[in-house]
């Protein structure tokens, strides 16, 4: 089949993506990750993107996420293509619109916890940063812990400051890899709890990448690749 | 730019090793260009005032009609001290004896007088006992109407205090008899009794007037006295000289130079050795800088913002790093300018704050200039990285980076080196030993491989193969380990050995007098008197000639566009006969002819090229009425330091016997020997005596002065080189750390671990080691025989050292910043490299 997930057309579309392709020179031939994947995925939807390890769920995420370039193909947030912007244009675009949360936290060690939050607000210029970063971090329970470095947190803490961070500049869409990958279950559970009502009270979009299929079957939709093909889907569009 | 992100970040990342130890290197690197500098030019304006004493000034311009006014007033601009004189040869006697004259030099002279340097005269103190008072300075011009006379005009027309003596027109009373005034400079051959008188007495004096022989002349002084010199000497008309004591004295002149060259290759070594700290802990900086990188571009930062923001940040790092550096350097020198006060005859002149700006803008230009164009790359840095972060690091200002790197270190090496030659040398060197390091390396990676191929490893081996998996760092520690190794073998060679070896050319039995216008038969009664003083003094014939002719074109003074080729010219040469090379003496063109050929010259090289006469050239020179045609055949380099006799020209016995001629010979007298001296000349009274201790023992405190500033300098210089160590063997050590603890966790025991650590700290610094001695055993051997010219003498032990040290510190550096993976859990360091 054409690998294909189409949502409900009448519904606001958060992204969309049109038969991307993404391939990588491989000495002398070309190693293809993704080859042809469509999808939609409306406002306040949750996706998730499962697969085995080299499916190509990653590369899909960074596609979506506008934070690598189709090779063919293309990606739009609200309507708008992406796949065509400059390199500036398109950081632009993803301060406004995006939030990421990482499998490895991504929290730069030599920043306290506030100042972590405070970064894309920062560098969005917005003048409110401090507050709205603290405001955060007292969502996140970790109103104590502001002036703390990474390294003084333990794994959940700082996976909550990344979450922290993503929401923070009011984002229309979260983008989530492995999520939980580098936390116990009990940790993880309670940082997936979090992301999903933080999603349902903030209306943002959410898709993350997972192996875990149990955190997949809480969205409300999931999507398989294999081979780089999207071999399945699943929930309500 | 958002600043106050620049200021956090700045802030926090100098909490970290990696930032610490960038600003750490720059702040060396300011501090020992800054430091080195500002020490060697107090120490060098030390060392140039004393040799000013020389002249009496700090410079000279001496004309033979009088001088304009305005040299005057442009010195005065200069805010520089000045005192005008006339110089004259007159004859002297007294008024009141037995007729005696004597042909004096003397110098009509006004207050201030002498700019450096004092009039010195006896102290009465033992004078009732017959005994020499000791030398006082006299700070005091003759008023009108009298003059100072020297005590061997006033010994040889028996002039005492209150006598008048017959000076032209004028009878000046004798207010003072002096033992020496400062300016001895000039030909000491020549040297003539001196007076000294007022030059309000010059006018009813009438020894000057149109025509007559004198020298005109402004003498100056003051901080500024280079710069007035450099604008003054364009301006110079026909017959207006500028002197400085290292045109007029060649001895002082080489002490100085070396001075100098050893100062500035001390700094050069810092430089050089904290450029190494820096490229290394730059690399290690960057790294970590990737991930802020990536995580701006993913933020939604774009390309100019994240260049912005990391320009911003390294400025400021830069900034502050530079700041503490020039810090670093105020307190260094003026720690090294107080342990050093008791060296120097006076207080060493203020510190200018020249050198301080220069390393301030070293310090930009090297950090910049390596760090501006991966900066470039890092801020293109794809976002993607974030969630794939085995993609290569961006490369894009690999090549501008190495260039501009290049150019950076090249430009200040130059700069610091202050002549193109030595720089040129230093340069020349690091391009060989980086090649040099290319090559080594790739032949240890070898080696590793094929002791290593063995598919069970032992731990020593596995640690060897970890060397083969870094390639890239592995030939980056060893270049920069032995760079390190090189220097500081390098250094210490020139502290120990280079310096004793210029030291041993001044040994403290240099002859430090001179016996001039000796009469042949005179020989035999002087050389047995010296021999009988345990001297045995070798005399050389001398006749003074004029040149008059170059292959046959006849000369004269305006032939000659140089000021010292015109003097040349305008003087008589003095000739001598050598039946061999003379020490201290090397033949650099042409074959020394000795006695086997007449009608040959051997020419000073120096002079050579001042005259622009080569090899082939036909020299004619005067000789009383008689000309001598004379071809040169070889060209000599003449060590200046020794205060031997020594010759600008030598010809053969057969050429110079039938000539009319004197001999001159030279001695060492002990400073207590009040004897000898009176004894020689009552023997032969036409016989003039000349005293050059002054002179040498000025030069000799120049070179123990030096040899202990150095000592200082050799101080700062090894900070640098421990830290550059340091920094090489701890770039790697996160890499190391975490392959560690993958060794361990896979179940590596730690006597495994230890071993494979220490086997490849060994050969890391056993590679460096050899690189390193090979290195300096070469830049030494250029530094010895090409510019500082003295024997190279090759120190196996020092070698063997170097080569062990090597080994030993990287082992132990290394192993004292990777042992604590021994002790701490492989999942905490696996966590924190996560």
């Amino acid at each position: 089949m054409n690998a294909t997930s189409e949502p409900n057309t009448n519904a606001n579309v958060a992204i969309a993506a049109d038969k991307l392709v993404r391939a990588v020179p491989l000495g002398d031939r070309t190693l293809t990750i993704l080859d042809d994947v469509s999808l939609r995925v409306n406002d306040g939807q949750t996706l998730a993107i499962v697969g085995a390890s080299g499916s190509g769920k990653t590369t899909l995420l960074g596609l979506l996420a506008g934070l690598d370039r189709p090779n063919s193909g293309s990606v739009s947030w609200h309507g708008e293509t992406i796949s065509t912007l400059s390199e500036d244009a398109l950081a632009k675009k993803r301060q406004g619109t995006v939030g990421f949360v990482f499998q490895s936290f991504q929290l730069l060690p030599a920043l306290t916890a506030l100042e972590n939050v405070m970064l894309p607000l920062e560098l969005a210029s917005n003048p409110d940063a401090e507050a709205l970063a603290t405001d955060w971090l007292k969502r996140m329970g970790l109103g104590e812990r502001i002036d703390h470095q990474p390294r003084q947190l333990s794994g959940g803490e700082q996976q909550r400051v990344a979450i922290a961070r993503a929401f923070a500049a009011s984002p229309s869409i979260v983008f989530a890899d492995e999520p939980t990958g580098n936390l116990d279950t009990d940790t993880g559970n309670e940082i997936v709890e979090l992301m999903f009502k933080l999603n349902r009270d903030q209306g943002t979009t959410l898709i993350l990448v997972t192996h875990d299929l149990e955190l997949a079957a809480r969205c409300d939709r999931f999507i398989r690749l294999a081979r780089g093909k999207v071999v399945s889907e699943s929930g309500a569009a | 730019m958002n600043w106050q992100l620049v200021f956090r970040f700045v802030k926090r990342e100098l909490r970290s090793t990696e930032a610490r130890i960038l600003v750490l290197a720059l702040a060396v690197a300011v501090g020992s260009v800054g430091a080195v500098g500002m020490f060697a030019d107090r120490v060098k304006a030390a060392f140039a005032n004393q040799a000013n004493v020389l002249l009496g000034a700090d410079a000279m311009i001496s004309a033979d009609r009088p001088l304009s006014d305005d040299f005057a007033a442009q010195a005065a601009a200069f805010d520089l001290r000045t005192t005008q004189s006339t110089r004259f040869g007159s004859m002297v006697s007294k008024s009141s004896g037995s007729g005696d004259a004597a042909l004096s030099d003397v110098k009509a002279i006004s207050a201030p007088y002498p700019l450096r340097g004092v009039i010195e005269v006896r102290s009465a103190d033992g004078a009732s006992s017959g005994a020499r008072g000791a030398r006082v300075a006299l700070r005091d011009v003759p008023k009108a109407g009298e003059v100072f006379v020297d005590e061997r005009l006033a010994s040889r027309l028996d002039i005492k205090v209150g006598d008048t003596i017959n000076l032209g027109k004028n009878t000046p009373r004798v207010s003072q008899i002096f033992v020496e005034e400062p300016e001895i400079a000039g030909n000491f051959l020549s040297a003539s009794p001196k007076v000294l008188m007022s030059i309000a007495d010059l006018a009813s004096s009438e020894l000057v007037g149109p025509g007559s022989r004198a020298s005109y002349r402004i003498q100056v002084a003051g901080p500024r006295a280079e710069a007035f010199t450099a604008a003054i000497k364009p301006k110079l008309g026909p017959g207006q000289r500028l002197e400085t004591v290292r045109e007029l004295r060649p001895e002082v002149r080489q002490t100085l130079e070396r001075s100098e060259q050893f100062l500035g290759l001390a700094a050069s070594f810092a430089v050089f050795l904290a450029v190494v700290a820096i490229v290394l802990a730059l690399r290690r900086y960057l790294k970590r800088e990737l991930d802020t990188a990536t995580l701006f571009r993913t933020l939604g930062a774009g390309r100019r913002q994240t260049l912005l923001h990391f320009v911003g940040q390294f400025a400021v790092l830069s900034l502050i790093a530079c700041a503490v550096g020039v810090a670093l350097a105020y307190a260094a020198q003026a720690g090294l300018a107080f342990a050093v006060r008791g060296l120097f005859a006076s207080e060493l002149p203020a510190a200018g704050y020249a050198p301080l700006v220069k390393s301030f803008l070293t310090g930009l230009v090297l950090l910049l200039g390596f760090a501006l164009p991966p900066l470039v790359a890092l801020a293109s840095t794809p976002p993607v990285r974030a969630l794939r972060r085995d993609l290569p690091a961006p490369t894009g200002g690999g090549v501008i980076a190495s260039v501009l790197g290049i150019a950076a270190v090249l430009g200040v090496v130059l700069l610091q080196a202050q002549d193109l030659r030595t720089g040129m040398i230093f340069v020349g060197g690091i391009v060989a030993l980086v090649g040099s390091a290319t090559l080594l390396a790739a032949a240890v990676l070898w080696g590793v491989r094929r002791v290593t191929r063995s598919r069970s490893k032992k731990p020593w081996q596995l640690g060897l193969a970890n060397l083969d998996r870094r390639r890239l760092s592995t030939s980056i520690q060893i270049a920069c380990l032995g760079l390190g190794v090189m220097t500081l073998i390098t250094v210490g060679f020139v502290r120990a050995d280079l310096f004793s070896a210029w030291q041993k050319s001044l040994p403290p039995d240099a002859p430090n007098r001179f016996l001039v216008n000796i009469q042949p038969e005179q020989i035999d009664t002087l050389s047995g008197m010296l021999k009988e003083r345990g001297q045995a003094a070798k005399f050389y014939p001398m006749v003074r000639g004029r040149l008059v002719a170059v292959n046959e074109k006849a000369v004269s003074s305006k032939d000659f566009v140089e000021d010292r080729a015109k003097r040349l010219v305008d003087r008589e040469f003095n000739l001598s006969s050598s039946e061999s090379l003379p020490p201290g003496n090397a033949l650099v063109a042409g074959q020394y002819g000795g006695d086997t050929e007449s009608g040959t010259l051997s020419l000073e090289d120096g002079i050579a090229k001042t005259l622009n006469v080569s090899l082939g050239d036909r020299l004619t020179f005067d000789v009383a009425g008689e000309k001598v045609a004379l071809k040169v055949t070889s060209l000599r380099k003449v060590d200046w330091d020794s205060f031997r006799v020594n010759f600008f020209a030598l010809i053969p016995k057969s050429t110079i016997e039938p000539l009319p001629k004197s001999y001159i010979t030279a001695f060492h007298l002990p400073a207590n020997d009040g004897k000898t001296l009176p004894m020689l000349v009552n023997a032969a009274p036409n016989v003039l005596a000349i005293d050059v201790s002054e002179i040498m023992e000025r030069v000799r405190s120049i070179v123990e002065q030096v040899a202990k500033a150095l000592e200082f300098v050799f101080l700062f210089t090894l900070v640098a080189g421990l830290l550059t160590l340091y920094t090489a063997v701890v770039s790697t050590q996160d890499e190391r750390r975490y392959d560690t603890a993958v060794v361990r966790t896979l179940g590596g025991t730690r006597s495994q671990v230890r071993s494979a650590l220490i086997a490849e700290f060994s050969l890391l610094g056993l590679a460096a080691g050899v690189l390193g001695v090979l290195g300096a055993v070469a830049l030494t051997w250029t530094l010895a025989t090409r510019i500082i010219k003295v024997e190279f003498i090759p120190s196996p032990g020092v070698w063997l050292l170097g080569l062990l040290a090597a080994t030993l510190c990287t082992l132990a550096a290394g192993w004292l910043g990777t042992r604590s993976v021994l002790s701490t859990p492989p999942i905490q360091v696996l966590r924190e490299n996560a």
